[in-house]
């Protein structure tokens, strides 16, 4: 029983897309610009030449933002979306009924279709992977060359997840939403 | 027990079944049909052969032309029961005699809509059984699936009934259809009205508009059944009907326009993220312009503002042109609320980033989805063809 999270230290990202690589080969995602569970997101630079503003050129890792308000889950007819015991956010391919309203439902486009089970697939903190091997870091974490990832139980209060929430500023990507996002992005 | 002890049935030999008058336009939606429904065929060939590659959709816009048209084909059958029970559940005396043509039009629709959307999730089998035992009561769509299911099960009995002629009963079912598919449409509005991604789309206007424009649509389809049972030359009861029906759909047109304005105004004012963006672009869009508004609401509002609304063969036609725009009521509202994107950083070099999102269907999808239209023609002659559909005199 755990209460599984991840804070991304954004600023550190280089942008080498190790996180995306080892994801796919971690999980078995099929090749294919669309299927994808994680992505490194590039910021447009802004201004125009010389006067260029380098600072908005930065890199933004993402992926399900694992929301401890859901709406992919509370939109799903069958309950295929569904809490783990660890709190992840998961899909059951035996009761996805691929009708994609989760798809539609997502505010962060995290979701797919995947081709190996004609469902609806997202990323789960590697549960059926390292989390079921007993291991406790995701394939996306222990790969980033900057340490850009930190994953880890939010309710263990001496976690190092815990102890960076604690001590330095943070926030989540449209909270307005009341998704409640348990991806934490360090100012 | 035989079927017709149940539900009293024309005697009609194999012969009789494949004869018709072969007037022109009866030759013609003949060809019209049989044209649709190789359409259809084709296009779920092509589903069964490639699954969901076959369409046009994507991780961006995952819901294309084929939820359009199940919507459209709900809207329609919701629609129909809805004005039918103006007459035998509410007892308007003109209205009584639309009764058995009206419910197995719904009857008619809602299954074309069901064979669609078949051919659209997924796993339908797989919806069945979880469905029933892992039900998700905070979902729209498993409301909206579980309601429309109970509605088919009512409107067949309420058919049985009237084809019976035992209105006690059937007007009891009636009822029952009446508010099941009430409480089934307006949970299908807030599939799109739940989605709080999606600020165009998230909001109190879905749920009711669909009731409104499933009236509207209720009000086309009468029009176009009558014009082509009676090919025009309508007795004096069907014309006394038609010309209240026509009274009626100016209101409600009225009342549509009015709810888009204010929806646009709304969604435009303030220049909202996400919104007010989205909105401009609709508004921009031909789809809107021509297909909504003009097709949709302005032309058949004339067309009974101008002969006070006693112009029906000119209703007729000018339904042929309102169900083309509900058409693009339904397609519009499935894509405009997908139409921005969700992801707004470029993932890949030399992408551009990120704007408003394209889609046009595949030959699948609108071989699937327009075909559907053949399919209910067919259901439609073969109900012609074993049912006395007609009015009894004796009810006028």
């Amino acid at each position: 029983m755990a209460r599984y999270a991840m804070v991304l230290d954004y600023k550190n990202c280089i942008n080498c897309k190790a996180c995306e690589t080892a994801c796919k080969e971690e999980n078995g995602i099929l090749l294919g610009a669309d299927n994808h569970r994680i992505w490194v997101g590039t910021k447009e630079i802004e201004g125009e030449f010389p006067f260029l503003n380098i600072a908005s050129n930065n890199f933004l890792p993402s992926q399900c933002q694992q929301c401890a308000n859901a709406p992919c889950q509370e939109v799903c007819p069958t309950n295929a979306t569904y809490y783990d015991e660890n709190s992840v956010v998961r899909v059951d391919p035996e009761k996805c009924i691929l009708c994609s309203y989760c798809m539609t439902a997502c505010p962060y486009d995290a979701r797919y279709v995947d081709d190996r089970t004609k469902t609806v697939d997202k990323c789960n903190f590697c549960a059926d992977t390292r989390i079921a091997r007993g291991e406790t870091t995701t394939a996306c974490q222990n790969t980033c060359p900057t340490k850009v990832r930190i994953f880890g139980d939010l309710d263990d209060p001496n976690s190092e997840i815990s102890e960076v929430l604690r001590t330095r500023d943070h926030f989540t990507l449209k909270s307005h939403l009341g998704t409640d996002p348990r991806l934490f992005y360090l100012t | 027990m035989n079927l017709k002890s149940i539900i009293p049935m024309k005697d009609i030999s194999l012969k009789d079944l494949f004869t018709f008058n072969k007037s022109f336009s009866n030759v013609t939606m003949a060809i019209l049909t049989i044209g649709l429904v190789a359409f259809f065929l084709a296009g779920t060939i092509m589903y069964l052969i490639d699954g969901h590659h076959a369409y046009n959709i994507t991780r961006e816009h995952p819901w294309g032309l084929i939820i359009a048209m199940y919507v459209f084909f709900v809207v329609s059958s919701t629609g129909l029961c809805i004005m039918s029970s103006i007459g035998h559940v509410f007892g308007i005396k003109e209205f009584e005699i639309i009764g058995k043509r009206a419910i197995i039009g719904a009857i008619i629709t809602i299954s074309t809509g069901f064979i669609v959307i078949a051919l659209e999730i997924g796993h339908p089998v797989t919806m069945i059984i979880y469905n029933i035992l892992t039900p998700n009561f905070l979902s729209a769509i498993w409301w909206m699936g579980t309601l429309y299911g109970a509605y088919l099960v009512f409107i067949i009995f309420e058919f049985i009934f009237l084809v019976r002629e035992n209105h006690k009963w059937s007007k009891f079912f009636g009822l029952g259809g009446l508010l099941v598919g009430l409480a089934a449409h307006s949970n299908l509005g807030a599939v799109f009205g739940f989605l709080i991604a999606r600020p165009i789309a998230n909001g109190v206007f879905f749920p009711i508009y669909f009731i409104l424009s499933a009236m509207i649509t209720g009000s086309y389809l009468l029009f176009l059944m009558y014009g082509f049972r009676y090919k025009m030359d309508f007795p004096e009861e069907v014309k006394a009907m038609l010309t209240k029906l026509a009274k009626i759909l100016g209101l409600l047109l009225a009342i549509l326009m009015f709810f888009e304005i204010w929806r646009m105004l709304t969604a435009v004012y303030g220049g909202m993220p996400g919104r007010a963006d989205a909105a401009w672009h609709i508004l921009g869009s031909s789809n809107f312009l021509i297909g909504e508004v003009l097709l949709g609401m302005v032309i058949p509002f004339v067309v009974i503002l101008v002969s006070k609304g006693k112009n029906i063969k000119g209703m007729v036609w000018a339904s042929i042109l309102g169900m083309i725009g509900i058409f693009f009521m339904r397609y519009d509202l499935v894509h405009d609320t997908q139409l921005m994107p969700l992801q707004l950083l470029k993932l890949r070099e030399y992408q551009l980033p990120p704007t408003f999102i394209e889609y046009f269907p595949s030959f699948a999808e609108i071989g699937v989805s327009i075909g559907g239209i053949g399919v209910c023609f067919v259901m439609y002659y073969l109900a012609d063809k074993f049912f006395e559909l007609d009015h009894n005199k004796k009810d006028i």
